[in-house]
């Protein structure tokens, strides 16, 4: 029986211990990011885990590539081709564009970088949070990937790496609620922040004023501003406007460009410079 | 090598790791219940001397990594149920597995509550219903848990 009492006594004096360990970690994970090391080293353990989880998807992918008729690959790899030709013809114009804008550029002292290197990546299909927007690509810092860097896919702006370690990172969709991008009206000019609500067809503007020139199907770009998100990559379309006379702001709802919930394939942007 | 058995232990929470980020459709996604925290109360109750505060720890410090919750989210909560269990596994064992079954939604319970007031403080919105249902669910699928676990301990005699 006394044995029992000292060991009711210890596990309580461990319990204590260690819950004053997490409340310290959880502090110092949140305030600031010094336990980035430990975290990688933890998901690196990890890192077999979600791999094996995610084999059947990629050999999903694999088998139904495997089993394309060849009549579908035909057709596709004309579209591609096309695709391609178009792209191509695109870029030429593109180039000289771009010489010109550098050339502008360097006339006016401006020293703004335009060409970002891309690492491309995929997703990695692991469950997360269920009530955070985060998903798992398979680049690590083995690949160059770091804290901060800006995921895209083909369509416009993902989010960002929030954790990294050496084979897989964690990025941060811009739908999740605690994210916001600094982002740019191309057509007006405006600039503002675009907060995650939750869903992933959904980001929120808010504050802006009631008198400013934004119409439904407006396009927004990232500003660039706060320095994570290179400039002008497509983030989002307005889709709603909600207009509240008795307040002297608007609140808006735009439809982010990126396939948040279907993209597979990635591209994380190397800041210049 | 009889020590080798053991490995067995942290085999079960290898695939509890592995069934909590196996990929679910959305909706189901807040169903899913803790893997990790039913094979912890599971052998913190069938072995006390081997599984304690100190693995509870490091299996939470790993569940927040998968999850990217805050580093000792789940760790605090898992210690503070395998705390519980400690002063109570005399008395839940005895127990017919619907009773235990109550008894472990209690546990389940508590570690949402836990990882709920953290979100909380952090200002991050909280679905309090929703942080229920996995609970109940983990309730509901505790006996099997508990025969399947308790095969595997008799089967590799572990002690």
């Amino acid at each position: 029986m006394r044995e029992l009492t000292l060991q009711a006594r210890s596990a309580t004096i461990h319990t204590l211990f260690l819950v004053c360990i997490c409340i310290a970690l959880m502090v110092a994970d949140h305030r600031q990011n010094y336990f980035e090391v430990f975290r990688s080293q933890l998901s690196l353990t990890l890192s077999p885990l979600r791999y094996l989880v995610s084999l059947p998807a990629l050999a999903g992918n694999w088998v139904s590539d495997w089993y394309k008729s060849h009549t579908e690959l035909l057709i596709e790899n004309a579209a591609l081709k096309a695709e391609g030709r178009k792209l191509n013809a695109r870029l030429q114009k593109m180039r000289v564009l771009m010489a010109e804008n550098t050339r502008l550029r360097n006339l006016l002292g401006s020293s703004r970088n335009l060409a970002d290197e891309v690492i491309v990546a995929e997703l990695l299909s692991v469950d997360q949070n269920p009530y955070r927007q985060l998903i798992e690509i398979n680049k690590g810092t083995n690949d160059g990937v770091q804290i901060g860097f800006a995921v895209i896919d083909d369509f416009g702006v993902m989010g960002q790496v929030i954790h990294v370690n050496q084979i897989s990172a964690t990025t941060i969709l811009i739908s999740d609620p605690e994210h916001a991008t600094p982002v740019q009206f191309i057509r007006s000019g405006i600039r503002s922040i675009a907060f995650g609500n939750g869903s992933t067809d959904q980001l929120e503007l808010r504050y802006l004023p009631a008198t400013a020139d934004i119409k439904i199907g407006d396009e927004l770009v990232t500003s660039g501003l706060g320095g994570r998100f290179p400039a002008d990559y497509p983030v989002a379309t307005i889709t709603e406007i909600k207009q509240d006379l008795t307040y002297g702001f608007v609140s808006i709802i735009a439809k982010p460009k990126a396939r948040l919930d279907s993209s597979r394939e990635v591209l994380i942007i190397k800041p210049a410079g | 090598m009889p020590r080798l058995r053991y490995l067995v232990i942290v085999l079960s929470f290898i695939i509890g790791l592995i069934l909590m980020i196996l990929p679910l459709p959305d909706w189901v996604q807040i169903y899913r219940p803790h893997w990790v925290a039913l094979i912890l109360i599971y052998w913190s109750m069938a072995l006390p001397k081997r599984v304690g505060l100190w693995s509870a720890f490091f299996i939470g410090l790993l569940v927040d990594t998968a999850q990217g919750t805050l580093l000792g989210q789940h760790a605090m909560a898992l210690v503070i149920i395998v705390y519980i269990n400690i002063n109570f596994y005399q008395r839940v064992r005895v127990l017919s597995l619907a009773q235990q079954a109550i008894y472990v939604f209690v546990l389940l319970a508590m570690i949402q509550v836990v990882v709920a007031w953290v979100e909380g403080i952090m200002g991050r919105p909280v679905p309090i219903l929703a942080f229920f249902s996995a609970p109940f669910i983990g309730m509901l699928i505790w006996p099997w848990v508990f025969v399947i676990l308790r095969d595997i301990r008799r089967k590799f005699i572990l002690n």
